[in-house]
């Protein structure tokens, strides 16, 4: 196995996922965004982002908050610093094996 | 070719990691409170000059009240139409902090050397004129290009925004004297060649907060159009 394809192989398999890295990219640019947010930008349908985003949390990478805007329920989401550095060494691994 | 595929791949992880910045203008909203802005600050150059009970502190007021007004006009549209249909998101405060000092700094250096220019050319009045229109000419310049590369690159049509921008900017800095001169009305207060400065200034305000307005207005519309509140279900 050549050092590029051995960092290939190091990525992490939870980022690395089109969907979820959409999400993680998206959240590392922010604060915080809610639900609405993430599935207006990705275009994924509720069920999928749901799903990527239960994956995320289990890995520790995402916070998700349940909270009202006035009357309506709005989930917000933030990257944990766990999942902030992920990204980055995610980020760097990938570089490195191109 | 999976090489060439890869690097794409990064490449759209950078760009995705620059939407939310652009996000904060796909309304329009930042784009108006920059024409309000424009404006209010070109109409509290105006009093000073054109009317004669205006108090001198009366800038200084009128200028915090239209920082106040844009700053909670704008959070009440986010609040009220952007984030029920779009989503809401919340800004990482040291990306703006630093790009504010980094705006913040070229402003300063683009004046501080129109205004040297002039200084050292005021003793000709035909290189005076261009001198002293200078610095308002390379301000709108610097705006129009930042507009550019931040919000026209990303929205095809915005490029005659800032084609618009640039022009009017040109057309400043080469305008006969005595058209910006009476922008000021020539004052005793201010001398004709300090007068054709801060008439190109006044213009430049006015001119860019009309276009921003245009602008932001007609991207508002299209995103009252584009966009519905989204129905209250689970998540």
């Amino acid at each position: 196995m050549n050092l590029k394809t051995r960092k290939l192989a190091e990525l992490d398999r939870v980022i690395h996922e089109p969907g979820r890295l959409m999400i993680v990219a998206l959240l590392s640019a922010v604060e915080q965004a809610d639900f609405l947010y993430l599935q207006h930008e990705t275009e994924m349908n509720k069920g999928t982002l749901s799903s990527h985003l239960s994956k995320l949390e289990e890995a520790g990478y995402v916070e998700v908050t349940k909270t009202y805007r006035g009357k309506i329920p709005q989930t917000l989401l933030c990257l944990t610093t766990e999942g902030r550095q992920a990204f980055q060494q995610y980020r760097r691994r990938l570089k490195e094996a191109l | 070719m999976q090489e060439r595929a890869d690097v794409t791949k990064v490449d759209q992880v950078e760009r995705l990691m620059q939407r939310p910045l652009l996000y904060n203008n796909i309304d329009g909203v930042g784009e108006l409170g920059l024409g309000f802005m424009f404006l209010g600050s070109a109409l509290l150059q105006w009093l000073p000059i054109h009317a004669s009970w205006w108090h001198r502190y009366g800038s200084f007021l009128g200028f915090m009240l239209l920082i106040t007004a844009i700053h909670y006009g704008v959070k009440a549209i986010k609040t009220r139409i952007t984030y029920p249909r779009t989503g809401f998101v919340e800004y990482r405060r040291r990306d703006f902090f630093w790009k504010g000092m980094i705006a913040g700094a070229v402003v300063g250096l683009v004046f501080g050397v129109g205004a040297t220019l002039a200084q050292q050319l005021h003793w000709k009045t035909a290189l005076a004129h261009l001198g002293l229109t200078t610095p308002a000419a390379l301000f709108g310049l610097v705006i129009a290009a930042g507009y550019a590369y931040g919000i026209a690159k990303v929205v095809p049509w915005k490029v005659a925004v800032a084609a618009a921008m640039a022009i009017c900017s040109i057309a400043i800095a080469v305008l006969p004297q005595g058209v910006i001169g009476s922008m000021t009305a020539n004052t005793s207060d201010f001398g004709a060649l300090v007068s054709d400065s801060v008439g190109a200034l006044l213009l430049t305000f006015m001119l860019y907060g009309a276009i921003l307005l245009i602008s932001g207005g007609i991207s508002f519309a299209l995103y009252m159009r584009r966009t519905q509140p989204v129905a209250e279900t689970a998540e």
